[in-house]
């Protein structure tokens, strides 16, 4: 192997894994609800991807700093994830998993469809912040844009590990995903901890699209779709319903879609990323952390 | 004291309870024995407010609490050890045992102390608090979802098969810490299969058969080997 490829590969490999923090970030958000509703909300990344409008309209309408950008973005995202659950979750009866699925395909239509529309399909610059920052370590360079989309995404983690290990809401949302009837028996109101982790997850999802927007400069409805496959395939390789296989798939599919990208070009890519996915499912289907598939 | 009157459930088109009514005096151990499939865990399941009654009332303290939400019930002091232990499996004994405590989590102080107690009480938990739930014994999860309800400070602990499933001297000892739970003064309704067991430390009894209440009484002044063959097998004709 000549050196040149051999860098090639280490920066390809380093790039995939900084930006992969948002895969990971949008995967813990799947596992997040189906952890506690055992449930899959497919308008999980569409939700996300409206929230990272919500910030765009800000930096569009008042030319708002990055920083206010980013946290429109997050909270928007997180308040759209609160509707969501309110349409498609609250009310839909719940022994019938297949209401909630299909409700949440439709919402993933509808919020698409009005994304495309407000957006009339076009990109828009987003904020990026340190684009001219690079650190070189000898011949592999990091990009200083990567490194902040990395560095936010592993503090929104390291957030959210605080928020489920050291308050009562955490705990209280452990004890829904592992026994839901149990943590009621505890006093915990399923129904508030259910609402609040969608609207956990969607401050998440909504910087995974804040991040990834800001790692090229643009937003673009054509992300939703990324959003979504990407983060399913996430949780398929980490194990669904597992934060930490959410994290190692998320940075796993960033690398080796990237050393993919190196390897056979932009248009191969996704079958390759697909062809992974399709490894997984046949070898090895509860994931890399493949929690218990029953409960109760 | 909790009043339960003509409670009706279903599963469904299929009516588990038929009209139960039932007192939990304060103070003692009532008992509620019956065979396999007579309705008592879903007695246990709607008293706890997750399953909904269709007709019948429930009152605590003359306070009419049926149809609130679990978790309110549990703030009113009704605390359950479910069927099958149902302890969180991937937390940790203490963690387990702090969440038993969640519906008091605004107060100050008094949780660590509390927590203390449970851990005095069960030194086998003590042992183990840092361990994941899963990994106990079945007769260690027993304790840990006794404990786990004492955490809530109950006024009346319900307590669903708490002997089911375990080795006979596990069932002692679980049957031992109940009676030492009695001998404090707490109000404990105890559903149970052994009826042997369950007879010796009764202060009252029902028994349930077919979703229906057909005996009641206190255990010294009734034929213990005809309670327990319907506790066990049911009634030829239900009354
Ligand atoms: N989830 C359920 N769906 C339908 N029927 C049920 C369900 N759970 C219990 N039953 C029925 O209700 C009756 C009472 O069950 P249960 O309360 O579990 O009895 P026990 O605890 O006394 O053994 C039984 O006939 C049982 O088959
Ligand atoms: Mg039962």
């Amino acid at each position: 192997m000549d050196y040149f490829f051999f860098i090639d590969l280490i920066q390809s490999t380093v790039d995939g894994l900084l930006f992969g923090t948002t895969y990971a970030l949008i995967g813990i958000g799947f596992t997040l609800i189906f952890g506690v509703m055992r449930k899959l909300n497919l308008a999980y990344g569409a939700a996300a991807l409206a929230g990272t409008y919500i910030g765009l309209v800000v930096f569009l309408m008042f030319d708002a700093h990055p920083a206010l950008v980013f946290l429109a973005s997050a909270l928007g995202s997180g308040l759209i994830g609160l509707v969501v659950y309110l349409c498609c979750f609250r009310f839909t009866p719940s022994n019938y998993p297949m209401a909630s699925l299909l409700a949440s395909v439709g919402m993933l239509l509808f919020i698409d469809e009005v994304v495309i529309h407000a957006s009339h399909g076009l990109p828009y610059p987003y904020p990026s912040v340190f684009r001219d920052a690079i650190i070189e370590l000898g011949d592999v360079w990091v990009r200083g844009d990567l490194l902040f989309v990395f560095f936010m995404c592993v503090v929104a983690m390291a957030a959210l590990f605080w928020l489920l290990y050291r308050t009562p809401l955490g705990l209280a949302t452990r004890a829904v995903s592992q026994q839901p009837r149990a943590a009621q028996l505890c006093g915990i109101d399923v129904t508030r901890v259910n609402m609040m982790t969608f609207g956990i997850a969607g401050v998440l999802g909504g910087i995974a699209g804040a991040m990834t927007a800001a790692a090229v400069g643009v937003l673009s409805p054509v992300i939703a779709m990324g959003l979504t496959v990407k983060g399913l395939i996430v949780v398929v390789i980490g194990g669904l319903g597992s934060i930490p296989g959410a994290i190692i798939g998320g940075l796993l599919v960033g690398a080796a879609e990237n050393i993919f990208l190196l390897l056979r070009g932009v248009t191969e890519r996704d079958i390759y990323v697909m062809l992974l996915l399709f490894i997984f499912l046949t070898l090895r289907p509860g994931g890399l952390f493949g929690s218990a598939q029953t409960r109760d | 004291m909790l009043e339960i009157a003509d409670i009706k459930t279903s599963y469904g088109k299929i009516a588990a309870l038929k009209g139960v009514s039932l007192d939990i005096h304060d103070g003692g151990l009532t008992c509620l024995l019956g065979p396999n499939g007579a309705g008592k865990t879903t007695l246990i399941w709607t008293i706890a407010g997750i399953l909904k009654a269709q007709a019948g009332s429930m009152k605590i303290d003359s306070e009419e609490i049926l149809g609130l939400k679990p978790h309110q019930i549990v703030s009113k002091g009704i605390v359950t050890v479910p069927e099958n232990r149902l302890v969180f499996p991937d937390m940790s004994v203490r963690d387990n045992l702090i969440a038993g405590a969640f519906s008091r989590r605004k107060e100050k102080g008094g949780i660590e102390g509390d927590l203390e107690d449970v851990l005095t009480r069960f030194p086998r938990l003590r042992e183990r608090s840092e361990q994941m739930a899963g990994t106990l014994s079945g007769g260690e999860q027993q304790m840990l979802a006794v404990g786990r309800a004492l955490m809530a400070r109950p006024k009346i602990l319900l307590m669903d098969e708490p002997s089911t499933g375990l080795a006979p001297i596990i069932v002692e000892e679980i049957f031992e810490i109940i009676g030492g739970l009695r001998d404090e003064g707490r109000t404990i309704f105890l559903v149970e299969q052994n009826a042997h067991m369950a007879l010796k430390y009764a202060d009252r009894f029902y028994l349930l058969e077919q979703g229906r209440v057909t005996f009641s009484g206190e255990p010294g002044a009734v034929d213990h080997d005809e309670v327990i063959q319907r506790a066990y097998l049911g009634a030829r004709k239900a009354s």
